[in-house]
């Protein structure tokens, strides 16, 4: 088993490369016979790494969320999920070489840090802690989505000001829609975050002695959340549109992205379980 | 392959021939009648603005494509202006290749013209109704037909606007996703800013306000386009709630200077606004192309990304060319296969392969001593069988090659040789 999951390790990149490149290629050359090849890939590719983090819960005795490689390759899975989502239920095509290509990304991190934990501090066997780190990491999920989607409007968007009618012009949705789902992503990760914070605020004072409000980690999510909420209100009462929106929409996902990995390698927190 | 093609186009003769040379459905039809019954067996006539075609069989006796110019001019009454020179006339391969290469939309006017399938599409129709095709024809235009479908799908010869008014509606439909829950204003009343209205309406556009210095002439637009007429001074109110401003107006200065659309933008809460300016001179003021959330194209503009598409177009042509081959060597392959020997020696081949499998499952049941009365009894039925279809195929009984090619068509179908090729 263990031989198993050391071999899906190095395996799960490469499908993700090879989705990423049949992606692509349907992308540039527009070739409607990849279309169904592309999205089978994307499915097999996903079968596998459920059953390889299904393969890490039952032989190490615990969900992959407790340590930060563990959690990358969880998003890598759910952003992966979510964009399958999307193609299937609405009309959008042309964006899952940008989304997957998160994925991989987040895959190949993982793949190359992961530690294989066996024993873990018993704190993070609690069901509250699993609902804490789930909606956490959808959260970051949709803010992942949000950004990608942001990325790919400001691409069109400076194509169409500059008059340049090439591959990205043809091949990506309209600004409106790339504005939508980059919007309505972010509303989701909002809710999920802020149910994170809340179950956190719940637990945390019990679970752990060492609690405390000024935590480097506590202080880096709520950052990030107020970022997002004031995002949320700009366009709502101010007219936040367009090009500014999507800006906000990047900048918290790096934000929340370094708040992930920097504040956890480098500074001391109660949230460092290993 | 007695196979004709004679006509005239946009490249052998100018406009005032085409449009002589131009039939009416009813002429059409009356001239394939009569095509058929004096010179050819099989016919379809096409007339479009661009092109009048004709493709025939012609028979036992191959005719000089004269012979047809000469009624195709006569029958117009076009003699005192159209020539023979106006015409071309291909042969055989030469005829299905310029039919295959006008329904792949790159013989067009416009290279990658989409509209040349359909009217060929309803030409066809046309003469089937007056019973003037045949087994020939069906095939060619069936193949034809195929050649347009496997560009429009296997190339993008067809795709990216080509026109002043799609290639604003092209942009529009990049920057929104919901044409109908928009809102477009056209200012003046000029011919392209109509088409680009018209093409708007074409793709649902929510509603259309038309604001023209002439109330009657706005009026009028509105009367064909549907919408509502604004008085000209009005034009600043409206902006507000407007997401597409079409501009066609000729006049001195600018109708919208940057600062307006400025202050618009900031009462429209910076929402999205698309600006096509092909006034002469502009309406808009160039400077508004900085803005944020401003989207504004002037002719210049638009034409260079027509002149971008059509380069690209222009690059599909080599696919074009081998799909045109492809299908060029597919319907050749099924017009050797009408010929009545492949037939035969594949009606053999197949009866002998039932014969064959038969006995081989059945042989063991018989002594070994009678085998081989087995193997020569039912060889002897097969060729008896066969034997007065393959005869009266062969001498054709006086039948003509229509009759013929129908007989064989038949066998083919009956006993499943369709999907078989004979490689000579």
């Amino acid at each position: 088993m263990k031989n198993l999951i050391d071999g899906t390790t190095i395996l799960l990149p490469l499908l993700y490369t090879f989705t990423v490149w049949i992606y692509a290629r349907a992308f540039f050359t527009n070739a409607a016979s990849l279309e169904p090849v592309k999205r089978g890939f994307l499915l097999i590719t996903l079968c596998i790494h459920l059953a390889y983090l299904l393969l890490r819960t039952v032989v190490f005795g615990h969900p992959p969320i407790t340590t930060v490689f563990e959690i990358m390759s969880v998003i890598s899975f759910s952003v992966s999920v979510a964009y399958l989502y999307l193609e299937m239920r609405t009309r959008v095509r042309g964006t899952g070489t940008f989304i997957i290509v998160l994925a991989l990304f987040f895959q190949v991190v993982s793949s190359i840090f992961i530690k294989d934990l066996y024993e873990v501090k018993p704190v993070l066997r609690s069901t509250l802690l699993g609902f804490h780190v789930s909606t956490a990491l959808l959260g970051l999920t949709a803010f992942a989505i949000s950004a990608v989607y942001g990325s790919l409007y400001l691409m069109l968007y400076h194509d169409i000001k500059a008059n340049r009618f090439g591959v990205i012009y043809k091949r990506l949705p309209s600004l409106e829609i790339l504005t939508t789902l980059s919007f309505k992503s972010t509303i989701f990760g909002f809710i999920l975050l802020t149910t994170a914070i809340t179950i956190g605020f719940i637990w945390l004072p019990r679970a752990f002695q060492s609690f405390s409000y000024t935590d480097p980690k506590l202080i880096g999510t709520f950052l990030i959340w107020a970022l997002y909420g004031i995002g949320l209100l700009a366009k709502k009462i101010g007219g936040l549109h367009g090009r500014r929106l999507m800006i906000l929409a990047i900048t918290g996902f790096v934000i929340a992205f370094f708040s992930m990995t920097i504040i956890n390698m480098f500074f001391s927190s109660f949230h460092n379980f290993y | 392959m007695n196979l004709i093609a004679v006509g005239l186009n946009h490249r052998t003769a100018p406009i005032e021939i085409r449009e002589r040379l131009f039939f009416t459905d009813d002429e059409i039809q009356k001239s394939l009648a009569e095509l058929t019954e004096s010179m050819l067996n099989e016919a379809v006539l096409f007339s479009t603005c661009n092109r009048t075609e004709l493709y025939g069989l012609t028979g036992e006796n191959v005719l000089n494509g004269d012979t047809i110019v000469e009624y195709l001019i006569r029958t117009k009454n076009a003699s005192d202006v159209a020539l023979p020179v106006h015409f071309y006339t291909f042969f055989s391969c030469g005829a299905v290749h310029h039919l295959f290469k006008m329904t792949s939309g790159a013989d067009s006017m416009v290279i990658g013209d989409i509209q040349i399938l359909g009217q060929v599409k309803d030409a066809y129709a046309l003469a089937r109704k007056t019973q003037t095709t045949g087994i020939i024809t069906h095939k060619l235009f069936e193949n034809a037909f195929h050649v347009g479908k496997r560009v429009r799908t296997e190339t993008e010869l067809c795709e990216g606007a080509i026109s002043i008014s799609y290639a604003a509606v092209e942009l529009a439909g990049k920057i929104f996703d919901d044409l109908g829950k928009k809102r477009a204003l056209l200012i003046g009343a000029g011919e392209t800013g109509e088409l680009t209205a018209k093409h708007l309406i074409g793709r649902g556009i929510g509603s259309l306000v038309v604001v023209n210095r002439t109330r009657s002439k706005a009026e009028e637009i509105v009367s064909q386009l549907g919408g509502s007429v604004v008085d000209f001074e009005s034009i600043s109110s409206e902006l507000t709630n407007i997401d597409i401003i079409i501009s066609s107006i000729s006049t001195p200065g600018f109708v919208m200077r940057e600062v307006d659309l400025r202050r618009v933008m900031r009462e429209r809460s910076n929402d999205p606004l698309f600006i096509i300016d092909i006034g002469m001179p502009r309406n808009i003021d160039p400077a508004a192309k900085k803005i944020e959330n401003v989207f504004l194209y002037d002719i210049d503009t638009l034409n260079r990304m027509i002149d971008q598409n059509l380069d690209k177009r222009k690059t599909e042509i080599p696919k074009v060319n081998r799909i045109i081959f492809e299908e060029l060597s597919s319907f050749h392959r099924w017009f050797d296969s009408l010929q009545v020997s492949p037939t035969i020696q594949q009606l053999h081949e197949v009866i002998e392969s039932i014969r064959s499998d038969e006995v081989q499952k059945h042989i063991n049941r018989f002594a070994e001593s009678d085998r081989k009365l087995v193997e020569l009894l039912t060889k002897r039925i097969v060729n008896k069988i066969l034997h007065t279809p393959v005869i009266n195929l062969r001498n054709g009984n006086g039948a003509s090659d229509e009759e013929i090619l129908k007989k064989i068509s038949t066998i083919r179908h009956l006993f499943g040789l369709e999907h078989k090729s004979h490689d000579t």
